[in-house]
């Protein structure tokens, strides 16, 4: 058997192991990760069984029944398929002309966008709308965005990125945003840890992270949060760096549902008149609230999770929760890097985070919780 | 449907253990082997509540 690489991290009584082959976590026993350990490293599977079937006085044959499971599932002969979301569809003509070309200012670098049609606009522009600048004398960066033969294709300075079919339009979003936060902050890929599905919010010091499922608040409580001294550094695709793990600004706007309208009207009057979207498919209404970010190359380190819920009439709770639980929770909903050495840091960061659930329904409430846990005071 | 009502005399561990025979033996490699996969996502994603997921209508 071919030895695989392997990285393994104790939280609390569980073993977290990282297979490079797949870009996978698991989370398991410790005993467990030491038999994959042995096994990956070559030692007989009857030696294994052995010293299992010692430990937990079982019978030799369950236990080589065991391992031999284990080796059936974490050492698989065969490299399963691999996952294509971009087609790499390079054929399809460029357009000569476009219908919207769009100028963004983000800090002092200018972007250039050129849509094919509305079509293209209305999967990019609401979230960037803010941005936009009429008067234009140099643009720093190009993007290019048409869709041909039902693939959406995107191009950054004349460079082919990919293209995706309509399944995908999501993946297109997050590898324009992707795309895009290269260019603000200088950085590639591999520079980066992981995109987390969250909300982050800064005190101008540190950085706090708003997790949950979709529905439970986290973007009205960062509208609420940047209305009370806080400053919103990015909703829904929250960017982290490998070298000094810190959260990076992202500059779209943040998504408002319609069920927040009225906890935010009285706050955000603007919303009042805003652009409205609604999602069908999804039965959602979301309005588009401008960032009170005005440094979008900031970047803050990150000690805190915050697994966000609002509850109607829920008394307030903030408590502290397990790391594995965090984990698993935060794992499949983010774009971790699969390169070795961003996998250990992932690893490393992420067994320093604090990481809590926080329940509340009054908003004042919330903001004190929040601050204290950015003070360390709770 | 009548339920049926089992005898549910207590009795101690040991007699517990007892009964079980070996298969409270197995129930250890049951526990060890119990774990979580967790696959991070392959690439860089929008949430789905982005717009224009291929049903974006403006209605204001």
């Amino acid at each position: 058997m071919k030895e695989i690489t392997i990285l393994y991290k104790v939280f609390e009584d569980k073993t977290i192991s990282w297979f490079q082959n797949k870009n996978e976590y698991a989370v398991l026993e410790n005993t467990t990760a030491v038999i994959l350990k042995k096994l990956n490293k070559g030692i007989p599977i009857n030696e294994i069984a052995k010293t299992l079937s010692d430990e937990l006085d079982v019978p030799l044959e369950k236990s080589i029944n065991f391992v031999l499971e284990l080796e059936k599932k974490f050492f698989p002969q065969e490299n399963s398929e691999k996952l294509e979301i971009a087609n790499n569809y390079k054929n399809a003509e460029r357009p000569k002309d476009f219908e919207f070309i769009k100028y963004y200012k983000i800090n002092d670098i200018v972007f250039k966008i050129s849509f094919l049609s509305d079509k293209e606009l209305s999967l990019v522009h609401p979230k960037f709308a803010h941005l936009v600048i009429d008067e234009v004398t140099d643009f720093q960066n190009e993007f290019e965005v048409f869709i041909n033969h039902n693939d959406i294709f995107l191009y950054v300075n004349n460079v082919f990125i990919g293209s995706w079919d309509n399944c995908n339009i999501h993946y297109f979003q997050g590898k324009f945003s992707m795309e895009l936060i290269q260019k603000i902050h200088q950085k590639e890929e591999n520079d980066w840890l992981g995109v987390f599905h969250a909300s982050a919010i800064s005190n101008g010091e540190k950085s706090m992270l708003f997790l949950g499922d979709s529905g439970n608040g986290k973007s009205t409580s960062l509208a609420l949060l940047q209305a009370n001294g806080f400053t919103c550094l990015a909703d829904d695709f929250v960017p982290v760096d490998a070298k000094k793990q810190e959260v990076y600004s992202f500059p779209a706007a943040i998504s408002i549902k319609k069920s927040s309208l009225e906890t935010l009207l009285p706050i955000y009057p603007e919303l009042e008149t805003t652009a409205e979207y609604n999602f069908k498919r999804l039965n959602k209404i979301v309005r588009y609230l401008k960032p009170n970010n005005n440094d979008f190359l900031a970047h803050l380190p990150c000690h805190d999770l915050v697994f966000i819920k609002y509850e109607k009439d829920a008394k307030l709770t903030c408590k502290k929760i397990s790391k594995i639980d965090a984990f698993q929770q935060l794992v499949p909903d983010s774009w971790l890097s699969p390169k070795k050495e961003n996998a250990q840091i992932f690893l490393d960061w992420f067994e320093g985070l604090n990481c809590y659930q926080l329940t509340y329904s009054n908003n004042e409430e919330m903001i004190k919780t929040v601050t204290e846990i950015f003070n360390n005071d709770l | 449907m009548k339920k049926q009502m089992k005898n549910t005399q207590d009795i101690s561990r040991k007699d517990a253990l007892k009964k079980i025979g070996s298969y409270g033996k197995y129930a250890a490699l049951t526990a060890i082997g119990t774990y979580a996969l967790l696959n991070p996502k392959k690439a860089q994603a929008s949430s789905l509540s982005s717009p224009g997921t291929g049903f974006l209508n403006r209605i204001k």
